[in-house]
């Protein structure tokens, strides 16, 4: 299963112990993204969406815990366990070969730091060597041969680690590097789309507008050219009109980049307009999962039907879904879905229903299409 | 409705408050600093309540008076280490330390709470006022404010005490007079009404009459301990002002302030049963916390000779005693009792409070963060 | 129809206070000249995104800020509009205009008289975890509307409240719990019962739907059409989520920093949008079905800042049509077709 995807999640459980009991927020996750694909990750508020995001960087907070599961990364040939990989590796991935961005743009840049400095912080951890060459070809070329500055980088590339080069660094204005760092911001905030790049890039967050620092803070995560970009709801606090744009960016971005993304919101009209793949959450678990055209013409799991169907059309009645979400406290045994589905059978109360492949790639969990197995 | 069902009701409409408090006290038991000082302050208050059975004061006497032992007055001029007769031993004026520490602690609670409850008070009223209306009077209200802050603490406590006269005649129609003509300026400019106008012209009229004829003045005497109490709440009421000011600038821009305008409810409402509750807490801290401070502000006046009279049961004034001989070490390790007992009563005091403190603000915080 | 609510040419700017003395420097224009009328029993759509005034218009119309300028007459008949608008025109200091005003237009009202109003107009806000005290039971939330304007208390009040609660689907064992006990969708039916347990005759639903989960959206919209039909209520509803708006309102509004671009009926707006601005609007919401993509955004740039808005039309600077009387004169809502009023050169030219 892991062989053609880029990032696969595997019967992923996560727990919460907190004051008010053991939330069961994730119940065996299961999620396949392949490269270069958008896979939009669909499901109400509390289902666990964001969750699962935290969860391939290995960001949960505390009291959450990872229990069970596996989630596999395929970067260069390799095949990575994440969560039995060390701190200083994660590390690496974040940012690098997984970068996410957030709901709110400006709740998650540092107000007291320019746009400038905060991408510039992120190009600098984990592409510095190729700025410092940059660095030392432009003094190359300005005929400053021997300049201490020079000397500081050629140090800084060869032995990044000894204390004699980090005192030298912290004696040098390093001018060239920032001026390197400043051009490759300045094309970053161009490529998306923003106006006037050179201006923008001197302003702090508060400064900006909310489509802009979204534009701002997509460049900060496709600066260092990433793998897979998580998007947790990047335009649910945007107005129509600037999501329209935005989700244009993404798409011409998707082209240049070939990164794969993987879209969470619970907004059923952009997954439509973006996504190649959907997979949908409910109370924990993945319910369905299949390509955009077939989950929108022939759902599945009773849950998509219903959502799909409580989309407001106009002249119509408005259909709900009966009941509410269960606490995920004390959640429902057997399907977590079944005391409101209108499907429900005997069986549906007492065991879960497995995650099985009914159509080509078309994945579900219901006691409907023998998930019983 | 008849009482049974009464009865029912009200027990269910505390059920969701006992829920809440069910869960503070759990969150309480589990901070073994939040026990420790509750546990302090029981026992003071133990002390405190049954200070007749420990120390049993001699008839006629004023308990709160210390008495000198004549017998070892004849003795000695020195004060007397602890013996079976005198538990903490005695000062060098013969008072026992012990009656005056147990009887101390009844001072200390009284010190405590009134003058809190006093700063409390008026901070809370001029900080909600200044707050809600905002413009200028809170530029007002803020700038008086700042000049109290302004006059150093202790100092200002001491030029208040020493100033206020032991006497004050208060001119009790004066006052009323007073009240009822900006009263009547007030109803006349904003709520022209006649139940409002015509008991407040009346109450004028005749304490008008009574002020030039026949004044009633009451004559207030307050002993020096009552002045310290007063100077030391008009101290410490800028701080609750400034803090709740804060608190209620916050809540006043809150949706369900604008909804309970949008009900109808008057500013005077909104203040009381929306702004207040919800802005109390950070104020329960700072309380706890200074009622220890206070105390501990009273014992510092008292050392100095300017809180309680000299025979006054006192923690400060008992160590007050020692001042004699502090530049002596030698002194001073030899009568240690009359200072170190009355010490420990305070800072255990002190203490008690403060863990206290430490704990409602780890134990309010979640919780208004859990709502 | 008769209108009960007619507002005309209202506005309301926030004052920027800067410089050393504080002064008024620049002020936040956020409705700026908007006329229009609500008739009863309607569901009015007002649409638009953030920044362009149309929660302001709803909290002034209710009279939770005073206006700057214009009128709202609540319920008073025609002719009497009439002749103040007669009046304004021709004879703005006559002493009958401000006797009349005094007496109908909303604007001048305070104190006592606009305590009495709140009873027939009500607010349901967005956001029902803020909108409701967190330190109250549900019981005394629902009740202070009765109780803060002298209309029933203690049993009498009881009866009321659990009477409201029942009509939206709460139950009488929810009275003695606090707000934090519920779900998002059930704290929402509490601000709608405390909005109706007076009996208003007109409701503004300031995005009511846009806190809570989309499977609970669909409940608490059958909701306000049930609440509708059985109080005769009147709502405003303000939204900025137009596929929700088409399936609830009788008739929609369009705003645009300040202004009013478009108002008809809904079914004639969603079918044929006239004005660029809602052309625009319409054409960015994505359709729930993938094989209606759209390929490319169909309105560039941001909204601009609503303190310095553009001259002449405010939606110049990003219209596709733009013209130079665009650029220098402030379209007024004229009609196109029956009930179908458009602010906008371009189209009045055709």
């Amino acid at each position: 299963m892991t062989e053609d995807s880029l990032v696969a999640v595997k019967n992923l459980v996560v727990k919460f112990y907190t004051y008010a009991g053991v939330v069961e927020a994730l119940d065996g996750v299961n999620l396949k993204i392949r490269p270069g694909e958008i896979l939009g990750l669909v499901g109400e508020t509390g289902c666990g969406k964001s969750v699962t995001s935290f969860s391939i960087l290995q960001l949960v907070p505390p009291p959450g815990r990872i229990e069970e599961g596996e989630i596999y990364l395929n970067v260069g040939g390799k095949t990575l366990d994440i969560r039995s990989l060390p701190k200083d590796a994660i590390r690496q991935i974040r940012g690098k070969d997984i970068a996410m961005i957030f709901q709110e743009p400006r709740a998650y840049l540092n107000p007291v730091y320019t746009v400038e400095t905060q991408i510039g912080e992120a190009l600098l951890t984990h592409r510095k060597n190729e700025f410092l060459q940059k660095a030392i070809e432009a003094l190359e070329k300005a005929g400053k041969k021997s300049s201490f500055e020079k000397r500081v980088y050629e140090r800084m590339l060869k032995k990044p680690k000894s204390l004699v080069t980090k005192i030298m660094a912290k004696f040098c204005r390093k001018k060239t590097l920032m001026k390197e760092v400043h051009k490759e911001v300045v094309e970053l905030l161009r490529s998306v789309e923003i106006a006037d790049p050179e201006r923008v890039a001197k302003m702090y967050p508060f400064e900006l507008s909310g489509g802009m620092a979204q534009r701002a803070v997509i460049a900060m995560a496709l600066s260092c050219q990433p793998l897979m970009l998580i998007a947790d709801e990047p335009t649910t606090n945007l107005d129509v009109t600037v999501q329209a744009q935005i989700l244009n960016l993404v798409r011409e971005l998707r082209k240049t980049f070939k990164s794969s993304i993987l879209y969470i919101t619970h907004d059923l009209g952009v997954i439509a307009e973006l996504c190649d793949r959907v997979a949908v959450m409910y109370a924990g678990n993945v319910v369905e999962s299949a390509d955009v055209y077939e989950l929108f013409e022939a759902p599945l799991h009773p849950y998509t039907k219903a959502l799909l169907e409580s989309i407001p059309k106009p002249g119509e009645e408005f259909k709900s879904i009966p009941g509410t979400v269960p606490s995920l406290i004390n959640p429902p045994k057997g399907c977590r879905f079944h005391d409101r589905c209108q499907y429900e059978m005997d069986v549906c109360r007492k065991i879960k229903p497995e995650f099985i492949e009914v159509k080509k790639d078309h994945f579900v969990a219901c006691h409907l299409y023998g998930g019983s197995k | 409705m008849d009482l049974s069902a009464k009865w029912k009701e009200l027990k269910v409409s505390w059920q969701p408050r006992i829920k809440e408090w069910k869960f503070m006290l759990k969150r309480i038991r589990e901070s073994p600093l939040a026990l420790i000082g509750i546990a302090i302050i029981i026992g003071f208050v133990i002390i405190a309540c049954l200070a007749p059975v420990l120390a049993p004061p001699q008839a006629g006497w004023d308990p709160f008076m210390l008495r000198p032992d004549k017998d070892l007055a004849i003795l000695t001029p020195d004060p007397t280490p602890p013996t079976t007769r005198h538990i903490f031993g005695t000062t060098a004026e013969k008072f026992d330390i012990y009656y005056g520490c147990i009887w101390g602690t009844i001072n200390a609670f009284r010190v405590g709470l009134i003058v809190v409850a006093i700063a409390l008070v008026i901070g809370v009223v001029l900080g909600t006022v200044a707050a809600y209306y905002g413009g200028l009077i809170d530029e007002i209200l803020m700038r008086f404010t700042d000049i109290i802050i302004a006059l150093p603490g202790l100092v200002l406590a001491m030029a208040l005490v020493i100033a206020f006269p032991t006497a004050i005649p208060l001119n009790i129609t004066l006052i009323i007079l007073v009240v009822s003509a900006v009263l009547s300026i007030y109803f006349a400019a904003f709520k022209p009404q006649r139940k409002y106008l015509l008991p407040n012209q009346i109450i004028l009229l005749i304490s008008l009459f009574l002020y030039l004829t026949n004044p009633i003045v009451i004559g207030l005497n307050m002993s020096k301990l009552d002045k310290v109490l007063i100077s030391l709440a008009i101290v410490g009421w800028p701080g609750y002002a400034r803090l709740i000011r804060g608190e209620v600038l916050r809540v006043k821009n809150e949706d369900y302030v604008e909804a309970a305008k949008a009900s109808g409810c008057s500013d005077l409402r909104i203040i009381i049963k929306h702004i207040l509750p919800n802005t109390v807490y950070p104020l329960l801290i700072v309380v706890t916390l200074d009622i220890g401070s206070i105390v501990l502000t009273a014992a510092a006046l008292s050392f100095l000779g300017i809180g309680a009279d000299p025979n006054f049961a006192d923690w400060g004034n008992i160590i007050s005693m020692s001042r004699t001989w502090i530049s002596s070490p030698e002194l001073l390790v030899r009568h240690y009792y009359t200072f170190l007992i009355p010490g420990i009563f305070i800072s255990l005091f002190v203490l008690g409070w403060n863990l206290l403190g430490d704990a409602l603000r780890d134990i309010l915080d979640p919780m208004i963060r859990r709502r | 129809m008769s209108s009960i609510i007619t507002i005309r040419n209202l506005k309301k700017h926030y004052p920027i206070f800067g410089g050393v003395f504080k002064r008024r420097v620049a002020s936040v224009k956020a409705v700026d000249g908007v006329s229009l009328n609500i008739f009863k029993g309607e569901t009015f759509g007002l649409v638009g995104e953030s920044g362009c005034g149309k929660t302001t218009l709803g909290k002034t119309i209710l009279r939770l800020l005073k206006p700057d300028a214009g009128n709202i007459f609540f319920d008073v008949p025609e002719s009497i509009i009439n002749e103040v608008i007669e009046l304004e025109r021709t004879n703005p200091k006559s002493k009958r205009l401000k006797l009349l005003r005094s007496q109908y237009d909303i604007a001048t009202f305070s104190g006592e008289r606009l305590l009495r109003l709140r009873r027939r107009m009500q607010i349901v806000y967005q956001d029902p975890t803020t909108s409701l005290d967190p330190r109250m039971l549900v019981k005394d939330i629902v009740a202070e509307p009765l109780v803060a304007q002298g209309i029933a208390k203690g049993e009498e009040a009881r009866k009321l409240v659990v009477d409201i609660l029942k009509k939206v689907g709460l139950g009488e064992q929810h009275l003695y719990r606090f707000p934090h006990e519920f779900s998002g969708g059930q704290r929402q039916r509490i601000a709608i019962a405390r909005a109706l347990v007076c009996r208003p005759e007109f409701v503004v639903l300031d995005e009511p739907t846009s806190s809570v989960d989309v499977s609970v959206r669909a409940q608490l919209l059958n909701l306000f059409k049930d609440l509708q039909k059985e109080l005769n209520l009147t709502y405003m509803f303000i939204s900025h989520d137009l596929s929700i708006v088409e399936c609830i309102s009788d008739r929609v509004a369009i705003m645009y920093l300040g202004k009013i671009n478009e108002l008809s009926p809904t079914y004639k707006i969603f079918k044929n949008p006239m004005h660029p601005y809602s052309q625009a609007l319409i054409a960015s919401v994505p359709i729930p079905d993938p094989k209606k993509r759209k390929e490319r955004a169909p309105l560039t740039g941001e909204v601009p800042s609503p303190v310095n808005p553009p001259a002449g039309c405010r939606f110049h600077p990003r219209c596709p049509l733009v013209m130079d009387v665009c650029r220098k004169e402030e379209p007024q809502l004229f009609e196109v077709e029956k009930d179908h009023y458009v602010a906008c050169f371009a189209v009045a030219k055709r």
